[in-house]
C-alpha cells in the first residue's frame, strides 16, 4: 500500500482539542479558508469506502500502453463514441432523441464552433444544400473560420480566469486573450500552450501567458488548487487545511504540489498602452511550510520546509545550491527578473503536459466533451477522483487516449465529437434536465454573455447598419450593448454547481429597454430589410425566423406572425415588437 | 445531497395552494394563486419576514449600547434610563429607550475582519472573502428559503444597498433588487411601453414560448419563462414604492428624514410579504469626530427604527418580522487625537427585535473599558445561526459550490439559544 497509517486521524477525534468557539475561530481566522466541516469532528462524515489508488492507476496505465486503448474502427473515433453511448442506453433502457434536424444541426454547431448564430444567408444556403455531406463540409469549414478560434480562446479563457479573477490587473486581459486566440488560430497543441502558460515566459502583455499566475500573486497555495482544478481536473482544495475525508489526497500532497510555487514572484516590468506588464520571477531559494492540519495549529507556529512532489508521484530532485549562493531579497520593479539555477516551476510544467500524466490528458478530454455535449463523463469536470466516478468508465478512457494519439491537437478531437451521431441528436424530447445523464438527446446550454452579444447582432443584421451608416464601426468588443449591462445581465447565468436560473433581472433589461440599440430601423438592419421588401408577407416572415432562429417557421407560427405584422396599416412598430420577441425567446436564449 | 431551489418553492406553494382551496378559491396558476389581497394576508400572516437595518462604515458602541460612562473609553455622551430596569443606553437614543423591553441587544460580538470591505462581506454573508467563492448574502438565503414561488414583488429587496455578492452561488434567482437611497428603482425596472403594445407584444411571446415548449421540455426553458412572467408581475405592483401617500401620515412615528422613509417603505413591502429588506444608512465610519457624526446620525436612525418596531406592533407583523441592527465593524475603546474611533472587532454590539427573539434582554458583556468581551462572545457565525434559526431555518442547510458543501452559517457556529423566544 502506498497510503499508511490512518487516513482519517482527523475525523477520530482523538487528535483534535476543540476549545470554545472564539478560540476555534481565532484559529480559523489563521486559516485564511473559510471554516469546513472537516475541521469540526461532530460534522464530519464516516467516510465512504474508498478504492485503492493505485487499482485507478494501474487501470490509467494499461489503457495508456494497451494497444486495445487505440483499436477504433475504420470510421474513427466518433464511431466509437456512438457506440459506447448506444451501448449505455440499451443497459440503462433509455430511448433517445430522434436525429436533429438540419436546422437544429446548424444552430449548434455554429454556436459550439463560432460563438454566434449563423447569418440570414449562410443559414439558407446550408438549409437549401441538397449534397448528402453538408454536415461535414460545414464542420470542415467552421473549424477553418477565424472565428472558431476567437470563440475557443474566449471559452478557455473563461476556464482559466472566470468573469471575477483573482489578483491585480487580472481584469484587463487584452494580451492574453490575443496570444491564446493565436494558439487556436495556429492550432497549437493543447499540452504546447498550457505548457506555456505554466511555464510563464515574457510579460503578461507581449507574451500573454504570464499573467495566468499574476491572479495568485504570493498565494502558491491558490495557485496549487488553481493549477490542479483547471488542469488536472481535481479539486485539492480540502487537502489544503486537512487530509481529504474521502478521496486519498493527503494534507502533505497539497503541499508537496504548493512547493512547486512557494518560489514564484509577480514582478512589473513596465507599461505599455497603460497596461501594467507583469513577468513571472523565480527565486532560488524559499521553502513552503507545513504546519499540520488547521485545527492544530497555535499562533505564532512556524512549520516545517515541506519539498516538492508531483501528485502521487516522485519527490522531486534538486541540486544543491552552493554554500555561498547570495541572492537579493526581491526582484526589483521594472526588468525581467533572471531564470533561477534550477526552475521547480519549469520541471512541474514538464510533468503537468506529459502524455503519460494521469490526470493531463483525461482532464481536457473529460472537459472538452462536456463543452460540446453537456455534462462531463465525469461531472462535474474538475473533479476526477475516486468518489465521483464516470458515467461512461470506457469511453472516457478511450478518449483521453484519443487525445493522446492525438498529440493534444483540439481541433481534431473536436472534429470527431461532432461529428458523431451523439452530438448530431436532437434537442427535443420529455427529458427534463437541461444535460441528460445518459446523452440520449442534446442538452440545453444557455448561451453566454458573448454568444448572446453576438448572435443578436447577427440576427439584427447589426454590420449591415453600421455599414450603411458609413461611421467608422466601434472597437468596442460589447457594442452596443456594453459590457457593463452585459456582465450584469448575462455574465453569470448559473448557480454555484452551473446550472441555468432564470432571473428576474434579465428579463426586465429586455422587457423595458436594454435592447433599443440594437432594435434598430436603420438602414442595413433586419428591421429595414423586411419592411420596405416587396415580397409578400409570407416570405418576409421566413426571412425574420431564419435571421433569428436560423430555421423556417411552421405553418402556424407564419399564419400567427403575418396576421400580427398585417393588422394595422403601419407595420412598422409592430415589426419591431415581431423582432423583439423572438430576440427574447427561450429558443434564442439557449443552445439546444 | 443538493437540494434544488425550485423543489422547496413548489413544497411551499403547493401548500399555500391548499389553503387557498380551502378559502373557496381552486386555483391552478401558481402565479395568480392570490386572488383577493384578504387571501394572501389570511396565509401569509405566518409566513417569517426579515428587515435588516444596516449602519454602514460601523456604529460605535459606546455611543449607543454599550457605554463605559466614567471610564477613559467613555465618551462624551451620558446614559440614560430604558423601559427596562437596568438597562440604560446612550441619550442619543430616547425613542429606542423607550422601546427596550422590544430588543435583545448583543453586547459581546467578536468578529474576524476589521477593515471595511471584508466587514461588509463577513456582516452580510457569515464568511470571510475567499478566492473563487462568492458566498450568498442573508438576504438571498432568506430569499430562497422563506421566499413566494410566483410573488409579484422580488424576495430580496435592498433600501441604499451595500455589500456585493448578491445572491453568490445560489444563483440569480435570488439576486437582490436594489433601490437608490431615496427609494428609487433601479433602471429598466420599469415599462415604457405604451400597456397596449406591452400586452399584445407578451401575448406573441407567449405564443413563441408556447411552441417551443411543446418540443422542448428543458427545465431551463421553464424557468426561463417563469422569470420573464415575474418580470411582467414587476410592473402591476410598482405603487407599493410610492410612499407619498402614506408619508404625511406617518412622518412624525418615524421622523422627518430620509432613513425614516426608507423605513416606512421597509415597512409596506414587508406587508405585501417581501421576506427580505435591508436598510442602509451611512456613514459611522467616524476616524475623526465621533461623537460629532454620531450626535447627527443616531438621532433620525433611532427615531426611525422605534416607529418601524411600532409601526410593525399595531399591524400584528412585528411577531412575524425579524429587525436586524448591525454595522461591519464596531468602535475602538481609545479615542484617537481626531476625536474619533476606529474600527474594532474584538468587543462590540448588535441588536434584535421582533419575530423569534426575546425583547428587553442584553446578551453577553463586555470588560469595564470595553477592550474585551468578559461573557458570552459572539462570533459572526454564531450570530448568523442565530438569526436563521430565528427565522426557521435550520442554520446547517448545505449548498453546493462546485463540489464543496457550505452550509449558511459556518460549521461551528452556535445558535445562541438565550436570545430566542
Amino acid at each position: 500500500m502506498l497510503a499508511t497509517g490512518s487516513d482519517h486521524a482527523i475525523l477520530s477525534g482523538g487528535n483534535l482539542r476543540p476549545g470554545p468557539a472564539s478560540q476555534v475561530v481565532s484559529r480559523l481566522v489563521l486559516c485564511r479558508m473559510a471554516p469546513c466541516r472537516e475541521n469540526y469532528p461532530e460534522y464530519a462524515r464516516v467516510n465512504s469506502v474508498k478504492p485503492p489508488r493505485e487499482c485507478l492507476l494501474l487501470a490509467l496505465l494499461l489503457v495508456w500502453l494497451s494497444p486495445a486503448g487505440f483499436a477504433r474502427g475504420e470510421e474513427g473515433l466518433r464511431a466509437e463514441i456512438d457506440r459506447h453511448v448506444e451501448a449505455a442506453w440499451k443497459a440503462n433502457k433509455v430511448t433517445p432523441a430522434e436525429p436533429a434536424s438540419d436546422a437544429e444541426f446548424l444552430r449548434r454547431l455554429y454556436l459550439d464552433l463560432l460563438g454566434t448564430i449563423p447569418t440570414h444567408d449562410e443559414a439558407v444556403a446550408f438549409l437549401d444544400d441538397s449534397d448528402a455531406a453538408k454536415r461535414q463540409q460545414l464542420i470542415d469549414r467552421l473549424l477553418d473560420d477565424p472565428r472558431f478560434a476567437r470563440h475557443q480562446a474566449e471559452v478557455w479563457d473563461q476556464v482559466l480566469f472566470g468573469r471575477n479573477p483573482p489578483g491585480y490587473g487580472t481584469d484587463k486581459r487584452e494580451g492574453f486573450q490575443a496570444w491564446l486566440q493565436n494558439q487556436f488560430q495556429q492550432n497549437t497543441p493543447y499540452d504546447q500552450w498550457v505548457k506555456a502558460i505554466l511555464v510563464a515566459e515574457g510579460n503578461s502583455v507581449d507574451d500573454g501567458a504570464p499573467l495566468f499566475f499574476v491572479q495568485y500573486k504570493s498565494q502558491p497555495e491558490d495557485a496549487t488548487e488553481a493549477v490542479t482544478q483547471k488542469f488536472l481536473g481535481v479539486q485539492l482544495q480540502c487537502a489544503r487545511c486537512h487530509d481529504h475525508p474521502f478521496e486519498s489526497w493527503k494534507q502533505l500532497d497539497f503541499y508537496g504540489m504548493a512547493a512547486f510555487f512557494a518560489r514564484l514572484q509577480v514582478v512589473e516590468v513596465g507599461k505599455k498602452n497603460n497596461l501594467a506588464m507583469y513577468a513571472i520571477g523565480e527565486k532560488n531559494r524559499g521553502e513552503m511550510l507545513f504546519t499540520g492540519p488547521v485545527t492544530e495549529q497555535e499562533v505564532g507556529q512556524k512549520g516545517e520546509p515541506v519539498k516538492p512532489k508531483f501528485l502521487h508521484g516522485e519527490p522531486l530532485e534538486e541540486p544543491e545550491l552552493p554554500a555561498d549562493f547570495k541572492e537579493d531579497r526581491n526582484f526589483p520593479n521594472g526588468k525581467l527578473p533572471p531564470k533561477p539555477r534550477f526552475s521547480r516551476k519549469d520541471q512541474l510544467a514538464e510533468w503537468i503536459a506529459r502524455p503519460d500524466n494521469p490526470y493531463f490528458a483525461r482532464a481536457v478530454a473529460n472537459r472538452v466533451w462536456a463543452q460540446f455535449l453537456g455534462r462531463g463523463i465525469v461531472h462535474p469536470v474538475d473533479n476526477l477522483s475516486d468518489s465521483n466516478k464516470p458515467s461512461h468508465p470506457e469511453l472516457l478512457d478511450l478518449l483521453a487516449s484519443a487525445m493522446v494519439e492525438y498529440g493534444f491537437d483540439l481541433k481534431r478531437y473536436i472534429r470527431e465529437l461532432v461529428s458523431s451521431r451523439t452530438y448530431q441528436l436532437s434537442g427535443g424530447g420529455e427529458v427534463e434536465a437541461a444535460m441528460p445523464s445518459w446523452f440520449e438527446r442534446a442538452r440545453a446550454r444557455p448561451l453566454t454573455a458573448e454568444e448572446l452579444l453576438d448572435s443578436w447582432r447577427v440576427a439584427v443584421g447589426y454590420e449591415g447598419m453600421e455599414q450603411a451608416s458609413g461611421r467608422r464601426p466601434s472597437d468596442d468588443r460589447y457594442a452596443p450593448l456594453g459590457s457593463g449591462y452585459l456582465m450584469q445581465f448575462f455574465g453569470a447565468p448559473s448557480n454555484g454547481v452551473g446550472d441555468f436560473q432564470g432571473g428576474l433581472h434579465e428579463h426586465l433589461f429586455l422587457n423595458n429597454g436594454g435592447l433599443s440599440s440594437l432594435l434598430s430601423t436603420a438602414k442595413g438592419g433586419l428591421h429595414d430589410t423586411l419592411l420596405n421588401s416587396e415580397s409578400p408577407w409570407e416570405q418576409r416572415v421566413d426571412r425574420l425566423f431564419v435571421s433569428l432562429l436560423s430555421r423556417r417557421p411552421t405553418a402556424e407560427e407564419r399564419e400567427k406572425f403575418v396576421a400580427y405584422l398585417t393588422a394595422e396599416q403601419d407595420p412598422q412598430t409592430r415589426l419591431n415588437e415581431a423582432i423583439w420577441v423572438l430576440m427574447t425567446s427561450s429558443e434564442f436564449r439557449f443552445n439546444h | 445531497m443538493r437540494c434544488p431551489g425550485h423543489e422547496h418553492v413548489s413544497r411551499r406553494a403547493l401548500l399555500k395552494g391548499t389553503l387557498a382551496t380551502a378559502a373557496g378559491g381552486a386555483v391552478m396558476n401558481w402565479g395568480n394563486l392570490f386572488q383577493s389581497r384578504a387571501t394572501a394576508a389570511e396565509v401569509e400572516r405566518g409566513q417569517k419576514r426579515c428587515i435588516l437595518l444596516w449602519m454602514n462604515g460601523g456604529a460605535s458602541q459606546f455611543e449607543t449600547f454599550d457605554m463605559k460612562v466614567g471610564r477613559p473609553t467613555g465618551g462624551l455622551f451620558r446614559e440614560i434610563s430604558t423601559n427596562v430596569p437596568g438597562t440604560r443606553v446612550c441619550e442619543l437614543m430616547p425613542t429606542i429607550a423607550q422601546n427596550m423591553d422590544k430588543l435583545a441587544v448583543i453586547r459581546s460580538m467578536r468578529t474576524s475582519q476589521v477593515d471595511h470591505p471584508g466587514g461588509i462581506h463577513l456582516m452580510h454573508t457569515g464568511y470571510s472573502e475567499a478566492a473563487g467563492i462568492r458566498f450568498p448574502e442573508m438576504g438571498a438565503v432568506v430569499a430562497k428559503y422563506l421566499g413566494r414561488d410566483g410573488s409579484d414583488l422580488p424576495n430580496f429587496i435592498k433600501i441604499f444597498p451595500h455589500g456585493n455578492t448578491g445572491s453568490g452561488f445560489l444563483g440569480p434567482m435570488y439576486q437582490p433588487f436594489t433601490l437608490s437611497p431615496e427609494g428609487n428603482l433601479p433602471t429598466f425596472s420599469r415599462s415604457n411601453l405604451n400597456p397596449e403594445i406591452e400586452s399584445r407584444r407578451s401575448e406573441l411571446r407567449s405564443f413563441v414560448e408556447e411552441q417551443y415548449a411543446r418540443q422542448h421540455k428543458a427545465e431551463t426553458a421553464r424557468m426561463h419563462r417563469e422569470a420573464y412572467e415575474a418580470a411582467r408581475r414587476l410592473q402591476n405592483v410598482q405603487a407599493v414604492f410610492h410612499i407619498d401617500d402614506e408619508w404625511e401620515k406617518y412622518r412624525d412615528l418615524y421622523g422627518d428624514s430620509a432613513f425614516g422613509r426608507r423605513c416606512l417603505l421597509a415597512r409596506r413591502l414587508v406587508e405585501e410579504g417581501v421576506p427580505f429588506v435591508e436598510v442602509g444608512q451611512s456613514s459611522y465610519d467616524s476616524h475623526a469626530d465621533n461623537f460629532v457624526w454620531h450626535r447627527g446620525l443616531l438621532p433620525p436612525m433611532e427615531r426611525a427604527w422605534a416607529g418601524l418596531l411600532n409601526d410593525l406592533e399595531q399591524r400584528g407583523l412585528l411577531e412575524h418580522t425579524l429587525v436586524v441592527w448591525m454595522g461591519e465593524i464596531g468602535r475602538t475603546p481609545s479615542i484617537n487625537n481626531r476625536s474619533g474611533r476606529d474600527h474594532y472587532v474584538r468587543s462590540w454590539s448588535t441588536a434584535l427585535a421582533g419575530g423569534g427573539v426575546k425583547g428587553g434582554l442584553v446578551y453577553g458583556e463586555s470588560d469595564e473599558d470595553g477592550i474585551d468581551v468578559k461573557d458570552n462572545p459572539v462570533t459572526e457565525g454564531d450570530f448568523f445561526a442565530t438569526i436563521y434559526q430565528a427565522l426557521g431555518i435550520d442554520p446547517a442547510v448545505e449548498h453546493y459550490n462546485g463540489v464543496r458543501p457550505i452550509p449558511i452559517a459556518p460549521f461551528g457556529s452556535k445558535v445562541v439559544q438565550d436570545l430566542l423566544a
